[in-house]
């Protein structure tokens, strides 16, 4: 009786530490996806949402992938029409906050493609955060220009919620 | 444009009055002295209707000649745009976002449009490529054609880009090597509006950013009726 308690013990005592060692992060990474280009465009952008539940803030200092040659964190403005691009060293996720990148706005740039993609794709890619943690996450490859369009916020007021630099 | 109307003081206001009155008074005569159907070619003869009036140009601008090169050597000039109904739009390949979201949206619009058969039939979308160097008329196509069937890329060299863009002031800057891009990488600034061209060549409209395939859908569909009723004849 008592070698089975200690059994249902352990196995609690190992499931907890399973699943908290599974949601340690306070980070989230969500609705990553890429848009679909056509075959010959080396240079694409992913979008998502990144999601800090923890107290503190933390920084996302790069992005990595193995399908593209270098990733860099970029922000669409538009000044008078003009549409512009600005590379961000870093972004800032506040603690308890969300930083959603967007078309129009933020969005990661991938370079150098390294092979077409096609629609459904997975793409694997690595978030390095300042703190040192290194999450992964699988983007989707989307061709439909259209997700999220209806609620599309005028293009300078988009990626709020993120830090200047 | 329409927003210096805003500005005048009343002094200006007057004498623009005056000058006004003066100019109604010789039209007057002048256009008596015409046979009728020999009026000018003026759209805002007939004020259009509120909800498009924001996306026409207060007076709609002749576009002289102009060569843009596409891919298999054809080429594309003013001639081209004639009859049709003309989406124009400058980017770049290597612009991830702004561009690709812009030539969806276009794309989505023109299959809003396609439920008009007519419309439809009148309408094309043309993309310039303002990145030569990196982006061939073969690229430029396949780009272009990847969002709608209706799309045709264009680009031509330096000269032939700025005698065309430069009608539109649709101004672009091609910007140095970044210090963070591996090889070829680097950005060009471009104007994101989408232009409108009439079926006599003349630029008529615009579609500032950020666009939305329903609004472009619609206000085309009404701006095309606009003209087919006031403009035409």
């Amino acid at each position: 009786m008592i070698k089975l308690f200690s059994k249902i013990l352990a196995a609690l005592v190992l499931g907890f530490c399973a699943s908290s060692a599974s949601a340690e992060s306070d980070i989230q990474i969500r609705n990553l996806w890429v848009q679909a280009a056509p075959p010959g465009v080396k240079v694409l952008a992913a979008y998502l949402e990144i999601k800090n539940s923890g107290k503190q803030q933390r920084v996302l200092t790069g992005v990595s992938s193995p399908a593209f040659g270098q990733v860099g964190i970029h922000r669409s403005m538009i000044h008078g029409n003009m549409a512009h691009m600005e590379h961000l060293k870093e972004l800032a996720i506040p603690a308890n906050a969300s930083v959603v990148l967007q078309p129009g706005g933020l969005h990661l740039m991938l370079m150098d493609a390294k092979k077409p993609l096609q629609a459904g794709d997975q793409i694997p890619m690595t978030f390095i955060f300042g703190n040192g943690e290194n999450i992964a996450a699988s983007a989707t490859v989307r061709s439909g220009t259209m997700e999220g369009m209806g609620d599309r916020q005028p293009m300078d007021h988009s990626g709020h919620g993120e830090h200047k630099h | 444009m329409k927003s210096q109307r805003g500005a005048l003081t009343g002094k200006s206001l007057a004498i623009l009055l005056i000058i006004a009155v003066a100019i109604a008074v010789a039209a007057a005569a002048f256009i008596g002295s015409r046979p009728d159907n020999a009026r000018p070619d003026n759209d805002r003869i007939v004020k259009p209707p509120e909800e498009i009036d924001d996306y026409l140009f207060w007076e709609a601008k002749q576009l002289t000649d102009f060569k843009l090169i596409g891919a298999d050597h054809k080429t594309l000039v003013l001639n081209d745009l004639k009859g049709k109904w003309s989406f124009i739009f400058f980017g770049y390949i290597h612009c991830p976002d702004v561009c690709p979201l812009t030539m969806g949206v276009l794309g989505q619009a023109f299959k809003l449009i396609e439920k008009n058969p007519v419309a439809y039939q009148e309408i094309q979308g043309i993309f310039v490529s303002v990145d030569p160097k990196r982006d061939t008329p073969e690229l430029v196509k396949e780009y272009a054609s990847y969002f709608s069937s209706k799309f045709t890329g264009v680009t031509g060299d330096t000269a032939q880009l700025d005698a065309f863009s430069r009608q539109m002031s649709a101004l672009y800057t091609i910007h140095p090597k970044e210090a963070q891009g591996s090889g070829d990488n680097y950005s060009v600034t471009h104007n994101s509006t989408v232009f409108l061209v009439d079926p006599q060549g003349r630029l008529y409209g615009r579609f500032p950013p950020p666009q939305l395939p329903q609004e472009i859908a619609e206000v085309f569909v009404k701006i095309r009726m606009f003209y087919n009723e006031k403009v035409k004849k």
